[in-house]
């Protein structure tokens, strides 16, 4: 449990204790100060409790554990540690191009205002599909991978920017019209199905 | 039954007991490191805790418009 979750565990308590007495004494608002306690307790805090909550599962969600927490991306979280450069989610993995414990967020979160709210609605579709619907053979992303997720860090980069080749396309690329990994350039991704039959990298190897 | 006869206890006690069940699946959630710890707590604990709030705020609306009513 991290020092935010015992923050809010600890406020929880604290409002249970709170709405507990008017679950038993209702009677204590005839006063002034019973009815300042019951606003405080059964409409500041809960609200406060809701709002740190949310706060707190949406920080969580951007956990690369959390990812692969859920069966169906076991494989994906595994295809992170394959001993190949080659394989671009785990080259930027093991050396932390992007931060290791919030990769999958790093990559796959959409870098605009309601952005994050857009992530959670896709994730509520997955597990709908998950537990509800039938579930997809192959994994793939609504709408295609979108180059600005890779320019949202590469762009302005000079290894990036002087490239002959990148410098080329850059329109077709900032416009998505040619895609980063579709396009033969830097194709070799998660490729899940194969996690079984490759090198795999442990740490402080 | 009209709402005002419920009287402002029994709406105390219903908002307190729905606060507490939503805040107890709220601390389940947060225990349970899954995808679906963050549905539990969105559609079953928030929902119970925002009822236990509406309950309550309702109780202030017919608790304060109450003596209005015996005015004649």
């Amino acid at each position: 449990m991290t020092g935010t979750t015992e923050i809010l565990v600890a406020l929880i308590a604290v409002t249970i204790v709170l709405a507990a007495v008017f679950l038993v004494r209702p009677s204590i608002t005839a006063g002034v100060t019973g009815k300042i306690l019951a606003f405080v307790a059964l409409a500041i805090l809960p609200a406060l409790c809701i709002d740190v909550g949310m706060s707190e599962h949406m920080q969580r969600s951007e956990q690369t554990q959390f990812c692969i927490s859920c069966h169906a991306m076991e494989t994906h979280g595994q295809s992170l540690y394959i001993a190949d450069a080659s394989y671009i989610p785990a080259n930027h993995f093991q050396n932390h191009l992007v931060p290791a414990d919030t990769a999958c967020y790093a990559c796959h979160t959409d870098y605009t205002i309601f952005g994050p709210l857009k992530d959670k609605l896709q994730g509520l579709k997955r597990i709908y599909m998950q537990y509800i619907s039938t579930p997809p053979k192959v994994i793939v992303i609504s709408g295609g991978y979108s180059n600005l997720q890779c320019l949202h860090c590469h762009a302005g980069a000079r290894g990036f920017e002087e490239n002959p080749i990148h410098s080329a396309m850059m329109a077709s690329l900032t416009s998505n019209q040619v895609s980063c990994i579709t396009s033969g350039c830097h194709d070799t991704i998660h490729n899940a199905d194969q996690v079984g039959s490759l090198k795999m990298w442990s740490p402080g190897q | 039954m009209k709402l005002r006869a419920i009287g402002i206890r029994k709406f105390l006690r219903v908002s307190s007991a729905l606060i507490i069940l939503g805040l107890l699946v709220e601390i389940v959630s947060l225990l349970w490191f899954h995808p679906l710890s963050f549905v539990l707590f969105a559609f079953v604990g928030a929902t119970l805790i925002g009822l236990g709030i509406l309950v309550y705020l309702a109780s202030l609306v017919f608790a304060a418009s109450a003596p209005n009513e015996n005015r004649g």
